[in-house]
């Protein structure tokens, strides 16, 4: 990032590349997955309280219940 | 402001320093967290939980936090500016998601942690594909900010063109 900008200066604005379009479409998908697993996952959202038995409010889970989420098969509902 | 020279070259020193060192600390999980998920070994999958959240602490954190900040420095004391190219922004946006990412998850690490010190827990309760999730996402979008500073795809923003313009 030190470098001076390598770019020539056209002298006019030559609009938005398409690469930066490309990223801001994927970056705008994952912000929104983030936010939607961030807020309806369950009790806690997207936190330990995830691990938690629904009405859980602080205890440890029961392991019938928390080897559901933490088993590999249980992948789905441990990540984002 | 842009720096002089010797300090510019100096801050990025810190920078790469920093953000190399947080995709090896990231990589250095995503090992750990295959370890917890793999291992026949009960007390080396408990052993890798329990590390995990001093550990992300020590290291994980203050190295994004590092990486930011000496970011920041390099854009704001070069002409390349915070908001002039997309690739700075983009860069910026991805430390930034990383770092809340990271903070958020700590709660998660502490809750882990909790589950493997507990000796009445199963070690099959213990064990968690998260960890390992989280750290293969982590390192991919390192990986894009690393790509990102190496090749400095062409583009300015409109703001980054008007200011281009201003100066005399």
């Amino acid at each position: 990032m030190a470098d001076p900008p390598p770019y020539p200066d056209t002298g006019d604005y030559g609009g938005t590349p398409r690469w930066v379009k490309v990223f801001g479409i994927i970056a705008l998908v994952v912000v929104l997955l983030f936010v939607i697993l961030m807020f309806t996952r369950g009790p806690g959202g997207h936190g330990p309280g995830r691990h938690r038995q629904s009405g859980d409010t602080g205890a440890q889970a029961p392991l019938s219940s928390a080897t559901e989420d933490h088993t590999p098969s249980g992948l789905g509902h441990d990540g984002h | 402001m842009i720096m002089p020279p010797r300090l510019r070259k100096f801050a990025l020193t810190a920078h790469v320093t920093c953000s190399v060192g947080w995709v090896g600390a990231v990589i250095a999980f995503l090992a750990l967290a295959v370890i917890g998920l793999t291992s026949p070994d009960a007390q080396t999958v408990r052993g890798a939980y329990l590390v995990m959240e001093p550990a992300a602490w020590f290291v994980l954190v203050p190295l994004a936090f590092a990486s930011l900040l000496t970011g920041l420095v390099q854009a704001l004391g070069t002409t390349w500016g915070l908001f002039r190219h997309y690739w700075v922004v983009f860069k910026l946006l991805l430390t930034v998601f990383a770092t809340i990412v990271l903070l958020t998850y700590m709660e998660t690490f502490r809750f882990m942690a909790g589950m493997a010190a507990d000796p009445s827990a199963d070690v099959g309760v213990v064990r968690s594909a998260s960890p390992a999730l989280h750290a293969a996402l982590a390192l991919l979008l390192l990986l894009v900010a690393t790509v990102l500073a190496v090749y400095k795809p062409r583009g300015m923003t409109r703001y980054g063109w008007r200011k281009q313009h201003e100066r005399p």
